[in-house]
């Protein structure tokens, strides 16, 4: 797997770094690293950097297995956890690169606040994973992305210096932003070693409002009265009738459902129910409420192994996509077009008040190849230019080649000058 | 190439009419909000996209410096050229070009006046979030290259928050499209990396931002304190008790006096210090908050809470905090703001500090600032004519700076490095830092022609990357 064989004498200078211990060889070539501090990420990239080595980074491995990543040396920052800074009157948290996403929300559930980030498996997702792909969750319509509340970031850069950007306070614009350029960059510019982020009161009571539809437009006419109302839900989510389905594989139904989630009192809830009218079919609260959010977040959940019907990946692939809000129904037709060949079978959840759709497919017939394809096939026209694409699970995360590849491989240059970053995955 | 052939050319470009070089005209440009000064070359006033990128490749043939230029309105005198330099004033480029309702978006030029957008999209119940307090005058151009903020980016974040697509003009006069419409972009966030670069590696030409959906309800507050120390501590407590503010501002009692004389905006002539808080949302959601915002106020010592009536009473607030600035241009011949932040707990702190350096210089300095996240503003009043006294003052702020940074802050919020706080830089970030930042402009503005001396120290670094010529900002000539 790995494209240069790692010498003898390579391990051995990686053990001298890391430890024994946190060293060992991968089955197919290459070699594993988890360092335990800061300090061994600098010297283990630097080393890379210099002997022509390849490196990936990793986290909780909840979009792709360690095994797939096909560099030299995958540096995994597992140990990476400490907490840097956090003071609860301050709604400011400081942690490292390897902290989960469920460790983070504990350390601040005690202070009734909340960690905005809801990406899939956050008992497994890193915080420093979440950044390097700017994944998201439903919490996304109402919070924002991660992009918007990522208060300062640490790094090692591709020739293995340490640096950073940003800082520990909510509002700070000395130097360049350097968080927006190692968000969603996916490890190929440098290796996050630890971040700030800004934190939000936990919400004291919640209530989710469902309503179903026979179709994706109406479902998105009624998600327009929503975002042209005075309401501002946490979230408003759109679950496709495929996705109800792998969500629970007994469901009959075909709708389209939308899911408002709302935050305040019981006046405040009251007011929703109103305004949201007579289409709401169901209203949800507690574990119903809770077990549901749960299924939209890790949607699709990784199958059970041994289960012969299950998704063939272990690694479910997500495709995320984001338009022009307005457009959104037009990406679901193209959706519908792609299964409609019998190639594949498309079911989709999706933020859809600010534009995003996640997806995921699976192919029926063996000849149709990557559901991706016959996707992408389908966005037609100028409606590819308008949207974002992103694959976080295999080596290239943009299917659509970005427009701005030249400005891409200039930032490439500066920060990671000899391609040690997961070269050879991606550019 | 001559400054004569220099005008003869931007003259073609942009029209007869488009390029200013008599001293009496120049004089104009020399300065902006801040205290800094150099008088430009030339200023050439752009009309569109390629009359940017034919001076841009002009500027690289005949090795002038460009700096773009909105309203002038910067503290921290990021739009000032230097010496034989030439401003790009885009006072002609100011068109809404598009205004998308239905993807609550508005594509505009830079030279487009922030309130202006908020205006022009009222009546589809719109607006755009970031409000600086120059907002009727200050450009969106200019709030993107400094990425700037205001009162209700408590709530709805910085410039960077609601920027979505680009159209900038590199260095080479090569144009580039980032991102779009959507709210995420196609491979790096370039946008987002552009935004705040204070025009040193490229120049903005359109730029696409996401409108906001005008609350139901707004409900301006004052809560009225004995002391700065009780109004200081409410800050935090309103935040405890999970409320966000849509703005949170803070004026202390001298200020509150001297805005009060000049705006008669309602406030107590006689109180130690004043919040002003909004809170913006559904009705009932806001009426709850008020309700719980005064209980706060109250049992941290508020004398009084006051809620405005209606519309013209809210506005009146607004008018003292926002034109704060400009009456206290009343008490002294200038003032130097400075926007150093601090994490919020450390608010009564840190104004504890900023009264010790008012007594130990002998200057008098108001506070008036962006409370709820910290966000200060130090006032310093003074007198330009007395060099002694302005660098006094200078050294002043850098004490109330390097305090921020060591309470864990930064030296700007939103105001931005510029000239002012370049040599500030290193207080934050370590060489490495800075050597991260400026190989990402070197790659992008290798030879220097943008906003050089800007936003990097002057001052040796403690470590060399890789040559001198790598380092084309260390070797600009400093103003």
């Amino acid at each position: 797997m790995s494209t240069t064989p790692v010498s003898s004498d390579a391990i051995r200078e990686l053990c001298a770094i890391c430890g024994d211990e946190n060293t060992r060889e991968r089955p197919k070539g290459g070699v594993y690293v988890s360092p335990s501090s800061v300090e061994e990420v600098a010297a283990v990239v630097s080393f890379a950097n210099e002997q022509g080595l390849s490196v990936g980074p990793a986290g909780g491995s909840t979009e792709r297995s360690t095994a797939e990543l096909q560099t030299d040396i995958v540096l995994h920052l597992n140990q990476l956890t400490q907490v840097e800074h956090y003071d609860c009157g301050d709604l400011t948290v400081g942690v490292g690169a390897g902290t989960t996403i469920a460790q983070l929300n504990q350390l601040v559930a005690a202070d009734k606040l909340m960690f905005a980030g809801d990406p899939p498996s956050p008992e497994r997702c890193t915080v420093g994973g979440l950044l390097a792909t700017a994944s998201q969750g439903p919490l996304r319509h109402g919070y924002g992305a991660v992009r918007d509340y990522c208060i300062g970031i640490r790094f090692v850069t591709g020739s293995g210096h340490r640096a950073k950007g940003g800082g520990r306070v909510v509002k700070n614009v000395a130097g360049y932003d350097l968080m927006k350029l190692l968000i969603g960059s996916y490890g190929t510019l440098a290796v996050i070693t630890s971040a700030s982020f800004k934190l939000f009161p936990a919400p004291r009571q919640t209530r989710t409002y469902l309503a179903e539809f026979s179709s994706a437009a109406e479902a998105l006419e009624f998600r327009y009265r929503i975002v042209r109302s005075p309401l501002s839900p946490m979230c408003l989510e759109l679950v496709s009738p495929g996705a109800r389905k792998l969500m629970r594989p007994g469901m009959v139904s075909d709708a389209w459902v939308i899911c408002v989630r709302a935050s305040g009192s019981d006046n405040v809830l009251a007011r929703y129910r109103r305004e949201l009218g007579s289409a709401i079919t169901r209203e949800l609260e507690g574990d119903d409420e809770r077990h549901t959010w749960q299924a939209i977040q890790n949607f699709p959940a990784a199958p059970e192994s041994g289960d012969a019907v299950s998704w063939r990946p272990v690694y479910p692939r997500r495709i995320h996509i984001t338009a022009p809000i307005r457009d959104v129904g037009h990406v679901i037709e193209a959706l519908d077009r792609a299964a409609s060949y019998g190639y594949v079978s498309v079911a989709c959840v999706g933020r859809v008040g600010i534009g995003h759709i996640l997806v995921t497919g699976e192919e029926i017939l063996p000849e149709a190849g990557h559901p991706l394809h016959a996707i992408l096939d389908e966005l037609k026209g100028d409606l590819k230019d308008r949207l974002s694409v992103r694959v976080a699970g295999q080596p290239n995360p943009w299917p659509i080649a970005p427009a701005n590849l030249t400005s891409m491989r200039a930032v490439k240059q500066a920060l990671d000058p000899n391609n040690t970053l997961r070269g050879r995955e991606v550019f | 190439m001559h400054l004569p052939a220099v005008v003869d050319q931007l003259r073609k470009i942009a029209g007869r009419d488009a390029v200013l070089d008599r001293p009496e005209d120049l004089m104009l440009y020399e300065y902006d909000a801040g205290v800094r000064k150099c008088t430009p070359a030339v200023v050439v006033f752009p009309q569109n996209t390629n009359h940017v990128a034919q001076i841009m490749k002009l500027a690289g043939a005949a090795g002038f410096p460009v700096v773009a230029r909105g309203a002038g309105t910067g503290l921290s005198g990021g739009a000032i050229a230097p010496e034989g330099g030439v401003v790009l004033a885009f006072a002609r480029m100011n068109h809404i070009l598009e205004v998308d309702a239905e993807n609550m978006r508005a594509i505009v030029q830079p030279g487009v006046v922030n309130q202006q957008l908020s205006d022009n999209v009222a009546h589809l119940g719109l607006y755009f979030a970031p409000d600086p307090s120059s907002q009727k005058a200050c450009t969106i151009g200019g709030n993107v290259a400094e990425n700037s903020g205001g009162p209700h980016t408590l709530a709805y974040g910085v410039t960077v928050n609601h920027v979505t697509g680009l159209t900038v003009v590199m260095p080479s006069g090569e144009v580039e499209h980032f991102g779009g419409k959507a709210a995420e972009s196609n491979g790096y966030d370039l946008t987002g990396f552009y935004v705040g670069s204070e025009g040193t590696i490229g120049i903005v030409t359109e730029i696409t931002v996401r409108l906001l959906r005008r609350p139901e309800r707004v409900a301006t507050l004052l809560g009225i304190f004995e002391t700065v120390d009780d109004g200081a501590r409410t800050v935090s407590a309103i935040t405890a008790a999970g409320i966000t503010p849509a703005a949170l501002e803070m004026l202390d009692g001298w200020t509150l006096r001297a805005v009060e004389a000049a705006c008669h905006a309602g406030y107590p002539l006689d109180a130690g210090a004043v919040l002003l808080i909004e809170l913006e949302g559904l009705a009932e959601q806001v009426e709850e908050q008020a309700e719980a915002v005064r209980e706060v106020c109250l049992q941290q010592k508020a004398r009084e809470v006051r809620r405005a009536k209606d519309e013209n009473e809210r506005a009146l607030l607004w008018k003292g905090r926002k034109n704060a600035f400009a009456a206290l241009g009343r008490l002294a011949p200038s003032y130097y703001s400075q926007d150093g932040v601090v994490p919020r707990t450390k608010i009564p702190a840190v104004l504890q500090f900023i009264e010790e350096v008012s007594k130990k210089y002998g200057l008098r300095i108001g506070n008036i600032f962006h409370a709820g996240d910290g966000n200060l503003h130090p006032l310093i009043l003074f007198d330009p004519r007395d060099p002694a006294q302005l660098e006094m003052v200078q050294a002043a702020s850098t004490e109330i700076l390097e305090r921020c940074v060591s309470m864990g802050g930064s030296i700007t919020g939103e105001h931005g490095v510029g000239l002012e706080k370049r040599n500030l830089m290193p207080l934050l970030f370590t060489a490495d830092d800075l050597d991260v930042m400026l190989s990402l402009h070197n790659v992008f503005n290798a030879g220097n022609v943008l906003n050089p001396g800007k936003l990097f120290p002057t001052t040796r670094m403690c470590r060399e990357t890789t040559g001198p010529s790598n380092h084309p900002v260390l070797a600009a000539e400093g103003m």
